[in-house]
């Protein structure tokens, strides 16, 4: 990799659901966390933020959030301000955004921010502002949201590969467990057993309820810096040693084979490579589970299990604690709910979390030292990965 | 969706695809519409896009389209169909493209059913059944509405055509109906 090395070295989150709180409100509430999270943090020495939120426009009526975003938390920018957009990527690229300024030098302290306020009046209105993620005039006029998307995903994997419904609750199960030990998720407070998810309403056949993420209100914030600065915050820092992003297409009538995830075998290895390991390397994953059928093809499209092996991979726990790596220990999008700006804010805080064995140990994975994080975007037509390894002594 | 209510919001089958056979609209009785009277809605709640000359250099796929005809463009150099409509083509750049009539019949490659979840203004049409159709003889597959029956009748490989229905406020639009 070339230029500085950084890391994230702090973060926090609030808590993620139904909430009665303006967007605003939730980037107020996520700074006064960073700044409690993370004490030796003083606002005067952020130059840069990067704020990732996907629709204000649509959620809350709102534009040019990012200096909006500074004034809520305290914060006056110096060097780089900006927003970031990709959907339901937002976040992390935000965090990609602020790895590269650093890494470049063109700032030494940024913040990366995620927000996203989803729960409106109108819910219809809300599936409007999703529907508009897509190619709007061509597929939106069809009522082409995610859930009827990743649906036929999910139909064109049980008629490839015999994928089953049973497959799919399970990675509902296991991440909402997960979410059973984050306070922070939305459905902290909520079980769902494999029977009850099966027992769920269908939202877009075969996928029921449970095999959806929610419409969530959250905000999460991360501090990244360089090489020079890191050991200022704390002596585990996550430091960023791959990315990788690959797009093919926006339109649903491009995209080619449904349940081979071309851009995410290109981003997955591209990540891979530069930091120099394996798939097998990998400790924890926090993979975009927006769909339960999402993190099974995630699974074969990293190369963690063979096309088609997914299901089973999931269904024999291969990404719970005592697995082959430990999948979502957040809690996933299942289980937290999914504020799209906010989601790959708070996955990043995971891996810093996790590497400072700081997590409940129902969902700690065991000494990880490297951890791999994933979003999709829109029709999974954009694949965003990143790899991080932990820093400090072991 | 029963095939009275499927018939009473309508929809006329697309002309036959032999390039030389004339082409009829479909007589305003046979259209009917999905924006019901009264709920125009904002440019910026509207899914359905503005399709006349003043609004889009792509006006001619909607003329085409009140003409019974599912058009595209196609870049001459190489002769790829391009999916939506373009000015450019994404590979050589030129804006040189020429209009083409697609198949009027399909496949289902792949389908589902919004049950719940409906954008603004689709509400009172759940639950409406919406796929992805190979077009017979081209490299095409496209997404849309498949009306005629009940998702729980579909199967993978149904054969469909594409239908042009009305708006009633000017505009139009495709989907797909279930062949006979």
């Amino acid at each position: 990799m070339s230029g500085r090395s950084v890391a994230i070295v702090g973060g926090a989150s609030t808590k993620f659901g139904v909430r009665p709180s303006t967007w605003s409100e939730l980037a107020q509430e996520a700074g006064a966390a960073l700044f409690r999270a993370v004490p030796e943090l003083r606002a005067e020495d952020v130059d840069s933020l990067f704020v990732g939120a996907a629709e204000p426009e649509r959620f809350a009526f709102q534009s040019h959030v990012a200096p909006l975003a500074a004034e809520q938390m305290g914060l006056r920018p110096t060097r780089i301000l900006q927003r970031t957009e990709l959907a339901c990527a937002s976040g992390q690229s935000a965090i990609r955004s602020a790895y590269a300024a650093i890494a470049a030098g063109l700032s030494d302290l940024a913040v990366a921010v995620g927000v996203e306020k989803m729960n409106l009046p109108s819910v219809a209105e809300a599936n409007s502002a999703m529907g508009c993620v897509m190619d709007r005039p061509w597929d939106g006029p069809h009522g082409a949201t995610a859930p009827p998307f990743f649906a036929m995903v999910a139909q064109r994997h049980m008629l490839e590969y015999g994928t089953t419904e049973e497959q799919l609750a399970a990675v509902s199960e296991k991440n909402h467990r997960f979410a059973n030990s984050n306070p922070n998720a939305q459905f902290f407070d909520k079980t769902f057993p494999r029977d009850k998810l099966l027992r769920l309403p269908m939202v877009a056949p075969p996928l029921r309820l449970g095999d959806c993420s929610s419409m969530t209100d959250g905000a999460a914030a991360v501090v990244l810096t360089s090489e020079e600065y890191a050991h200022r915050y704390t002596d585990r820092p996550a430091w960023v040693r791959g990315t990788g992003q690959y797009s093919d297409f926006h339109n649903l009538a491009n995209a080619g084979s449904l349940t081979d995830w071309v851009g995410l075998r290109h981003a997955g290895r591209r990540a891979l490579d530069q930091a120099g390991i394996s798939v097998r390397d990998l400790d924890l994953a926090e993979l975009h589970d927006c769909f339960t059928i999402s993190e099974i093809i995630e699974y074969e499209a990293l190369g963690l299990c063979a096309p088609g092996e997914g299901g089973a991979f999931a269904a024999d726990g291969r990404g719970a604690v005592g697995g082959d790596l430990v999948v979502n220990p957040r809690g996933g999008l299942l289980g937290c709910g999914h504020p799209l700006g906010a989601t790959g804010i708070s996955q990043a805080l995971e891996v810093f979390q996790q590497f400072s064995n700081a997590v409940p140990a129902a969902r700690q994975a065991p000494d990880p030292e490297w951890a791999l994080v994933h979003n999709l975007s829109g029709s999974a037509n954009v694949h965003s990965v990143m790899v991080y390894q932990r820093g400090g002594a072991a | 969706m029963t095939d009275e209510r499927a018939r009473r919001r309508g929809g006329a089958s697309l002309a036959p695809t032999k390039p030389e056979s004339p082409r009829t609209a479909p007589s305003p009785a046979e259209r009917t519409s999905v924006a019901r009277p009264g709920e125009k809605r904002p440019f910026l709640l509207d899914f359905f896009p503005l399709e006349t000359a003043r609004d889009t250099r792509l006006s001619k796929f909607y003329d085409r389209l009140r003409e019974g005809r599912l058009s595209t463009t196609r870049c001459p150099k190489d002769g790829v169909l391009l999916w939506p409509p373009r000015t450019a083509c994404p590979k050589c750049h030129s804006e040189d493209l020429e209009w083409v009539d697609l198949p009027e019949r399909g496949r289902v490659y792949a389908f589902s059913a919004v049950l719940a979840g409906a954008p603004l203004g689709m509400e009172n049409e759940v639950p409406f059944p919406v796929g992805l159709v190979d077009l017979d003889g081209v490299a095409l597959r496209l997404f849309g509405r498949i009306e005629g029956a009940p998702w729980t009748s579909l199967r993978v490989g149904q054969a469909v055509r594409v239908e042009a229905y009305d708006l009633n406020d000017g505009r139009v639009f495709y989907r797909f109906r279930v062949a006979p």
